[in-house]
């Protein structure tokens, strides 16, 4: 241990003593390998984006940006990671996708007074225990929770021509904390707006089996699912309500594996009509997120290919709200960049996917939102907000 | 009632489908005396294979079972000649941390070779369900039961009615009185572990209608079957069907009746229990 922190004040001394006239290094701190590499290189990359797309406009009040990769497979290494960055004196972390990274590792930039900069994970419990310089652009599971159970109330429910007091919902999800949390807030809201909840059960993601979850749900005959899911329990759920004939009226995902296309495949023609609240998908409509073709080509060009998932887009968009507020800020100080962040605000419908910007005191963006889809022919498409949706929602009743 | 028995009836075929791949791994145990950690990711080669010929061949996954039981008993047997033969005297923690590590080589492998996403095989014949009565059952549970049964009933000839089959059994027994009996030891540990992954190629080619496949799959499945060998006495044939239908059926009764997060306490707490009062699990020591 002491060993490596020696190395690591010889390798930053170094670097410092030969670095170019004027460079800001911010740490990027992702699971690079791993379970979760596929969707956390994924996510890097939108940060990439929008550091080179920075750089070429000067950087952050004409210093030149330099990422720091570190690879974070697990809580351990985030928090090992973490503390990498923090000795190499970088000027803020961006990460990290999974919420149980940034959980682990964000005391750390806390407490070595490190700006901590979310793009991804969404447990609400991250950015709840008043940290002062951790801030993030992206939705959280409370907000999902209330997302879907609004998609329901003012869309879906009225849409299929379901009455509140015939309503039946049953919540199942996996029993992780993004399960966990976003089921709660789901039974929370729901209840709150006057309907039943039949059924709140949890299942581990590691299941083969739900075959009883899906006779608890016909049995008290819930006729509008809320799934919150990873990809092989949304496979497994479907096939197995084929099996045991449930067919409920409305099913709603939110996220996770009900917004990948390999879940849809897997699925088969049974994915189409479900709806999903999740992150801006690539697919939007441009005209309400102006920015978005730039990314794009951005990301063909330097990529050669398409993102493979909305978070990519959800990264850049939140990156270069981060970088701008840093250049807003005028210095590296830990202090005024949380001022700048705090003062730093833009509308809903002005960047790439449609996000606004507005940090409450906790440093969660509170102008981010989920948007609502729909599968429709094996295709995800954006049914809300009107000016970002490219498709109308279908109500097979 | 009715839900009763469609619990049970989803119990004991859940069960079918954990009897092929215990049976296996049992069988290495019980004769190879090796705990194959790397067991699971057997069933995700298999799961791969069977894949990537439905795809590209476009064969039915039952008939794609073929060539992968060979080709899995090959890397069965190629795996014991190669990395656990060497390490025959070495001390058993040794053995164990050989094949964790074959485990996590296939599992990374399969990760860089095709990535995170799941893949489905969409086929017909197997997803269909059959009404019974007011109960309704899936046709490719029914026949991965059935086959689960044959394969035991056939594994109990081949052991007690062929000399190949005596000689494992001698060699499970005692391994230095077999080697006196002229039996070839080292010859019988590579049919043993070549039968014991073979039968998970048998399992992956059944469950290939029913769950998509990933790198991390086999792990789905490994632990129970762990749970399931140990219940019905290591190396006992007869214990790992046994053991199977049991932890089925407490596996979708807890579902229902208790709580889906909580049916793994439940079938750990029936297991606990089992070997408190039955330490050797419950068909007796080791041998069948």
């Amino acid at each position: 241990m002491k060993y490596r922190k020696l190395v690591f004040a010889l390798a930053a001394s170094v670097l410092a003593t030969t670095a170019t006239a004027a460079t800001v290094k911010i740490g990027a701190l992702y699971p690079f390998s791993g379970g979760l590499a596929l969707l956390g290189q994924e996510s890097f990359r939108g940060l990439e984006l929008a550091v080179n797309e920075r750089n070429a406009a000067g950087g952050i009040n004409g210093d030149k940006i330099e990422i720091v990769k570190v690879d974070a497979v697990d809580p351990n290494q985030a928090v090992s990671g973490a503390k990498q960055l923090v000795a190499d004196k970088v000027a803020a972390i961006f990460g990290s996708y999974a919420s149980g990274l940034a959980y682990a590792a964000s005391p750390v930039a806390e407490l070595a007074g490190v700006p901590y900069f979310e793009l991804g994970a969404t447990a609400h419990k991250i950015t709840t225990r008043g940290y002062k310089y951790l801030f993030r652009s992206n939705p959280n599971t409370e907000t999902f929770g209330d997302a879907v159970v609004s998609a329901l109330d003012k869309t879906i429910a009225p849409g299929m021509g379901l009455d509140k007091k015939d309503v039946r919902i049953g919540i199942i999800h996996e029993d992780g904390p993004y399960g966990t949390d976003v089921a709660a807030t789901e039974e929370k809201r729901a209840k709150a707006l006057g309907y039943t909840v039949v059924q709140k059960l949890p299942y581990s993601a590691k299941s083969v089996d739900l075959s009883s979850l899906i006779l608890r749900l016909k049995g008290d005959k819930a006729n509008v699912v809320l799934q919150t899911s990873y990809q092989n329990d949304t496979v497994l759920y479907f096939r197995q309500a084929k099996e045991a004939n449930f067919n409920p009226t409305v099913v709603i995902g939110a996220g996770g594996g009900y917004s990948l296309v390999d879940t849809a495949k897997a699925v088969g023609s049974d994915i189409n009509g479900v709806f999903n609240l999740d992150f801006p998908q690539i697919s939007i409509n441009p005209k309400g997120a102006p920015g978005l073709e730039k990314f794009l080509a951005e990301y063909k060009s330097t990529y050669n290919g398409t993102p493979q998932s909305g978070h990519s887009l959800a990264n850049y968009v939140g990156a270069k709200a981060f970088l701008d507020a840093m250049a807003k800020a005028g210095s590296l100080d830990k202090d005024k960049i949380r001022d700048a962040v705090l003062a730093y605000q833009v509308p809903v419908g002005q960047t790439a996917n449609g996000w606004g910007f507005k940090f409450d005191k906790d440093g969660q963006n509170v102008a981010s939102s989920l948007y609502l889809m729909q599968w429709q022919d094996g295709d995800l498409k954006t049914i809300a907000p009107k000016d970002l949706s490219q498709a109308q929602p279908v109500f097979k009743k | 009632m009715d839900i009763f028995f469609q619990l049970l009836v989803n119990g004991l075929l859940l069960g079918g489908v954990y009897a092929i791949i215990s049976l296996g791994l049992t069988l290495i145990f019980g004769v190879v005396r090796v705990v194959n950690f790397a067991h699971g990711e057997f069933l995700m080669v298999g799961m791969y294979l069977v894949y990537l010929m439905s795809i590209h061949l476009g064969v039915h996954p039952y008939v794609a079972l073929v060539p992968v039981v060979i080709i899995l008993f090959a890397l069965g047997a190629f795996m014991q000649k190669v990395v656990i033969e060497p390490l025959l005297d070495a001390g058993e923690e040794i053995q164990i941390f050989a094949t964790v590590g074959v485990s996590i080589l296939l599992m990374n492998l399969a990760l860089v070779v095709f990535g995170a996403d799941v893949f489905r095989a969409h086929v017909t014949v197997g997803t269909g369900s059959l009404a019974v009565g007011p109960l309704s059952l899936v046709t490719g549970q029914i026949f991965t039961f059935v086959v689960a049964i044959i394969l035991a009933i056939l594994l109990h000839l081949f052991m007690h009615r062929t000399y190949l089959g005596r000689a494992l059994r001698a060699v499970a027994q005692h391994r230095y009185a077999a080697m006196l009996m002229g039996v070839n030891v080292k010859s019988v540990y590579v049919v043993a572990f070549g039968l014991g992954t073979a039968f998970v190629g048998v399992a992956a080619g059944l469950l290939s209608p029913q769950y998509p496949v990933f790198p991390t799959v086999g792990t789905y499945f490994v632990l129970t079957a762990f749970v399931i060998v140990v219940l019905g006495g290591m190396g006992n044939l007869y214990g790992a069907v046994a053991g199977s239908l049991i932890i089925g059926v407490v596996d979708t009764m807890a579902g229902y009746y208790i709580s889906p997060d909580l049916k793994e306490v439940v079938y750990f707490g029936v297991f606990l229990l089992i070997l408190i009062l039955r330490p050797s699990g419950l068909f007796g020591l080791g041998t069948d």
